[in-house]
């Protein structure tokens, strides 16, 4: 099990109350499918994805951006208990949509990117390294019941 | 190897760094062992905790030559060749590192950017650093 200190708790749940969750999942989406066009493979129904404008102003990339981030909202409720909170959306990733969990460390990447864009200088080296440490947590919890 | 459009938006992300290469460089250096912790083996001549001078300096000397790198994009082999043979032969910085560096990179300029550092731009640095990274690890082996 993952622990967070007290300050690692307080840097991501102090960012987390000032995130817009549809804008910044949207874009979370959107970024990764363009800087990392192969995991445009799991999208396949979603439409138009020919170009970078075409990607960011998806409608479904937008809605599944919220939903994924919306999920990574509970992970900001119950970062001492990531695995179970996921068990669930661990077998689902791996029995129904078969995602390589090596995307779950990309996505978290791009979620610090993103972030780092509307945070600014408040991002500071302390945050990212809470908000690293969340992103890989919550890669490992949902890769945990792969088999 | 880089389209046009891309060398342009690597060139636009260099302007903010040109003449502040200590500077960008520190915090690079300075998100990377607070992020990464493991990456500071690497620099242990810097210490356990390196001071703001001893980032500035050491950060100048990665920038500059990244700096190099954005001078030659078209021929980044020739160009890093002596760098290629540092990280080989003397530094051995394991090639799982360079993704972390990168990152920390991309979080900076969208720190210091944001809004401005677009999706374009992203992608374009993402490929950059990556063929750098590429080159500097070329000849390990």
């Amino acid at each position: 099990m993952v622990h967070f200190t007290a300050e690692e708790k307080a840097a991501v749940v102090s960012l987390w109350a000032k995130v817009n969750v549809e804008l910044v999942g949207g874009e979370v989406l959107g970024r990764l499918l363009v800087v990392y066009p192969w995991t445009q493979r799991f999208f396949d129904n979603f439409g138009n994805l020919s170009s970078e404008s075409a990607i960011m102003g998806n409608p479904k990339v937008k809605a599944h951006g919220k939903k994924v981030l919306t999920s990574f909202g509970n992970a900001v409720k119950h970062m001492d208990d990531l695995k179970d909170t996921f068990a669930e959306l661990s077998e689902l990733h791996c029995d129904k949509m078969h995602v390589d969990p090596e995307n779950f460390k990309l996505l978290g990447n791009m979620i610090l990117i993103v972030l780092a864009t509307h945070f600014s200088k408040e991002f500071t080296p302390q945050v990212q390294a809470a908000w690293q440490k969340l992103t890989a947590a919550v890669a490992n919890a949902l890769a945990h019941r792969y088999h | 190897m880089l389209s046009a459009q891309e060398r342009a938006h690597v060139a636009q992300v260099w302007d903010l760094i040109a003449g502040h290469e200590a500077a960008f460089g520190a915090e690079l250096l300075l998100r990377l062992f607070t992020v990464y912790p493991s990456t500071k083996i690497y620099f242990k001549h810097l210490g356990v905790c390196p001071d703001e001078a001893q980032l500035l300096t050491h950060g100048q000397r990665l920038l500059e030559a990244v700096g190099v790198a954005v001078q030659h994009t078209d021929h980044l082999r020739a160009a890093l060749s002596p760098l290629a043979d540092l990280h080989a032969q003397v530094l051995r910085v394991d090639p799982a590192n360079f993704p972390l560096l990168i990152q920390c990179f991309h979080v900076m300029l969208a720190s210091h950017l944001q809004g401005e550092f677009t999706v374009q731009m992203q992608a374009a640095w993402d490929k950059f650093l990556t063929e750098v990274a590429m080159v500097l690890t070329e000849k390990y082996q």
